[in-house]
């Protein structure tokens, strides 16, 4: 660690201030949550490297989505990461986020998390062990330092691929878009038409 | 203590079936009577838990099957109670009036296989988001074409631009 | 005239140097207790510079006046407590203007949760006024017994007459309250049993939640000046002040590691417990000190 070098603090501030201050909102879903605790208590401290939780999504930095994504969570981890100021950085966990892992063929999870949210950084493992989870801090670091760590700047730029992902799986979302749109979107999205599957009680039951 | 509850249902409900496979386990089968009926007899004979009510799809004889698993807290006697319904515009009424906590199940069965319970105020989504293919447990439907039309079809970032 | 200037510069840099070293010290101490590594003692400091350098949203300009109203509040009831031997504000009337400038911090974040729309804030704000109606009963009745005692009403005179008298927690009628004072400590400055307004588990951070960017850096900033002021009220008015800079550092410091390893070991009361608890022995033990100082033979 290079937490000590006053020289570099005076340099690039803004790059050892994110790097050793990682506020993590942990969203616990899926089987990852089982993984989370022995990482902050007394055997694997992850403290001392600078992650702490963070209790609301406005004061973090970091976002761990530990496992895998039913598209009810995709929801609400999209309306998490829309909440959280602008340098950020999203870690996934488990092979579930990568290529869909052992639900990749079943009808309700994601498979591939990046075409939806944008991700930094892929842990592998079913779960990860600690020691692991600590070894990819080290990595975020090291690609905070080049720069490279720039998913948020993807999410801004191509907006509207991400927009267009996330309602073609959720269907027409009920908050507006964070950046503005091309017109582009709005074109196909009038264009397009989804088949129902027509069922005497299935159409008429809607939330 | 089974065989005693064997020969009264037996006495009282002509043309069911009673099977007893092994201790403490008992299945009826029940093709023509009133599910009611059965169900609020053995309410009065101490079977007071509705453990669950689960579904089974006989695509070949075209027919789903439903089951309500009943057991009580005086014995470990777990029964099982079938009831074959026809396959299609599937409906049956619901028993919220015999066993309250029967709504939840009923509504899973209802986004998930597509049958109609008629007396149910509450079937509305319970796991799936913006649903709009067949109900997913039946088995004809092809989980893997789903797939790949749904998430597979989406491009990734480099081929987009 | 222009020392009492440099004087008014310094003294809120000295106070927030102090005040984020002690909350370093407080996380390190902690992790310490649990048996682990902890972060560095720079760590909040670390934590404010990354604050200053994220982009955080604004929910309009009430929402962001809220917040250095509060911090002005706290910047101004500093400036009256002598600190060693500064003490840029001080007037005959010092103890009872802290009384009521105290309460500016909350009003200030109250001011600005009603413009972000979050019921967070709302329960951490109600939680933070009953709390304050709970501990205020047994401080008003310790101030009267102090002022009844010294027969004044500035810190400074009290400070003097300490160094030659001995400590007021050492003298017979004054023992009783500044017990009391101890009991209700960690509800003024926020630490547990009492930390009910900032509960980061059960109310996602109360008033604090929509804060980002730097306006939560200033958050944390004026935390660390509720610290300060909490501790060296107490040292003041019981424990004699002292005539320089590191006496005055070193009481504070004996002072905290008490507290902080009372934070160490309880979990946290619910608000009716608190004020149950609060209006009960130490409004008891204050009342009968107050007593106690009427009577002419001490």
């Amino acid at each position: 660690m290079d937490r000590n070098q006053i020289a570099k603090w005076l340099k690039s501030p803004d790059k050892m201030a994110r790097k050793y201050s990682l506020g993590a909102v942990y969203f616990c879903t899926g089987c990852g949550i089982i993984e989370i605790p022995p990482v902050i208590t007394s055997r694997w401290d992850a403290e001392r490297f600078g992650v702490v939780a963070a209790p609301s999504p406005r004061h973090a930095n970091l976002f761990l989505i530990t496992g895998y994504v039913a598209v009810k969570t995709l929801k609400a981890i999209i309306r998490t990461y829309e909440q959280m100021p602008e340098p950020k950085y999203t870690v996934a966990f488990g092979s579930c986020p990568i290529n869909g892992g052992m639900y990749w063929d079943s009808y309700n999870t994601i498979k591939h998390l990046d075409k939806y949210i944008p991700i930094d950084g892929w842990i592998a493992g079913c779960m990860p062990r600690p020691e692991a989870i600590f070894i990819a801090v080290t990595k975020l670091w090291m690609m905070i330092d080049k720069d490279a760590a720039n998913g948020y700047i993807r999410y801004r730029e191509h907006y509207d691929y991400y927009r267009r992902n996330q309602e073609k799986v959720l269907g027409k979302l009920a908050w507006p878009p964070l950046y503005p749109l091309n017109k582009s979107i709005e074109v196909e999205r009038k264009e397009s038409k989804s088949k129902e599957y027509k069922e005497k009680e299935l159409l008429s039951v809607s939330e | 203590m089974d065989n005693a509850l064997e020969k009264e249902i037996k006495s009282k409900f002509v043309g069911i079936e009673v099977f007893i496979p092994q201790k403490d386990r008992m299945t009826i089968k029940i093709k023509k009577e009133n599910l009611v009926d059965i169900l609020s007899f053995l309410k009065d004979k101490e079977f007071n838990y509705l453990t669950a009510v689960t579904c089974v799809d006989w695509i070949d004889e075209n027919e789903f099957e439903l089951v309500y698993h009943l057991s009580s807290f005086r014995d470990p006697t777990h029964i099982m109670i079938k009831k074959r319904i026809p396959r299609e515009n599937p409906s049956f009424t619901s028993i919220i009036p015999i066993f309250k906590n029967s709504q939840t199940y009923e509504r899973e069965i209802h986004e998930l296989f597509g049958i109609y319970f008629e007396g149910n105020p509450r079937l509305i989504p319970l796991f799936l988001e913006n649903w709009k293919d067949k109900p997913p447990f039946r088995k004809d439907f092809d989980t893997r074409e789903y797939v790949k039309e749904t998430y597979d079809s989406i491009p990734t970032l480099e081929e987009y631009k | 005239m222009v020392i009492k200037i440099i004087q008014i510069i310094v003294y809120p840099i000295l106070a927030f140097i102090i005040g984020i070293f002690f909350i370093g010290l407080s996380r390190k101490m902690m992790a310490r207790i649990h048996r682990r590594y902890g972060p560095p003692i720079t760590q909040p400091l670390i934590d404010l510079i990354r604050f200053f350098y994220q982009k955080g949203f604004s929910h309009g300009s009430i929402f962001n006046f809220g917040i250095i109203l509060s911090l002005a509040g706290s910047i101004v009831v500093l400036l009256f407590i002598p600190f060693g031997r500064m003490s840029p504000l001080s007037s005959s009337g010092g103890l009872l203007v802290i009384l009521y400038i105290m309460l500016f911090a909350p009003l200030g974040v109250a001011l600005s949760g009603g413009e972000g729309a979050n019921p967070n804030i709302s329960i951490g704000i109600s939680r933070k006024l009953i709390l304050s109606l709970g501990y205020e009963v047994p401080f008003l009745l310790i101030i009267l017994a102090i002022m009844t005692y010294y027969k004044t009403t500035s810190i400074t005179e009290i400070v003097k007459i300490q160094q030659e008298a001995g400590w007021a927690l050492f003298s017979i009628p004054l023992f009783l309250p500044g017990i009391a004072y101890l009991l209700i400590l960690p509800a003024i400055i926020g630490m547990r049993p009492f930390d009910i307004v900032s509960a980061p588990q059960e109310i996602s951070s109360g008033p604090m939640v929509e804060y980002s960017g730097k306006y939560l850096a200033l958050v944390h900033i004026e935390h660390a000046f509720t610290l300060f002021i909490g501790i060296a009220l107490f040292i003041n008015l019981f424990l004699g002040g002292a005539t320089n800079i590191g006496f005055f550092f070193l009481k504070m410091i004996v002072l905290f590691v008490i507290v902080l390893i009372v934070n160490a070991v309880f979990p946290r009361y619910r608000v009716e417990q608190a004020i149950k608890y609060l209006w009960k022995w130490p409004t008891l033990i204050a009342f009968v000190g107050l007593i106690l100082t009427k009577i002419p033979i001490f």
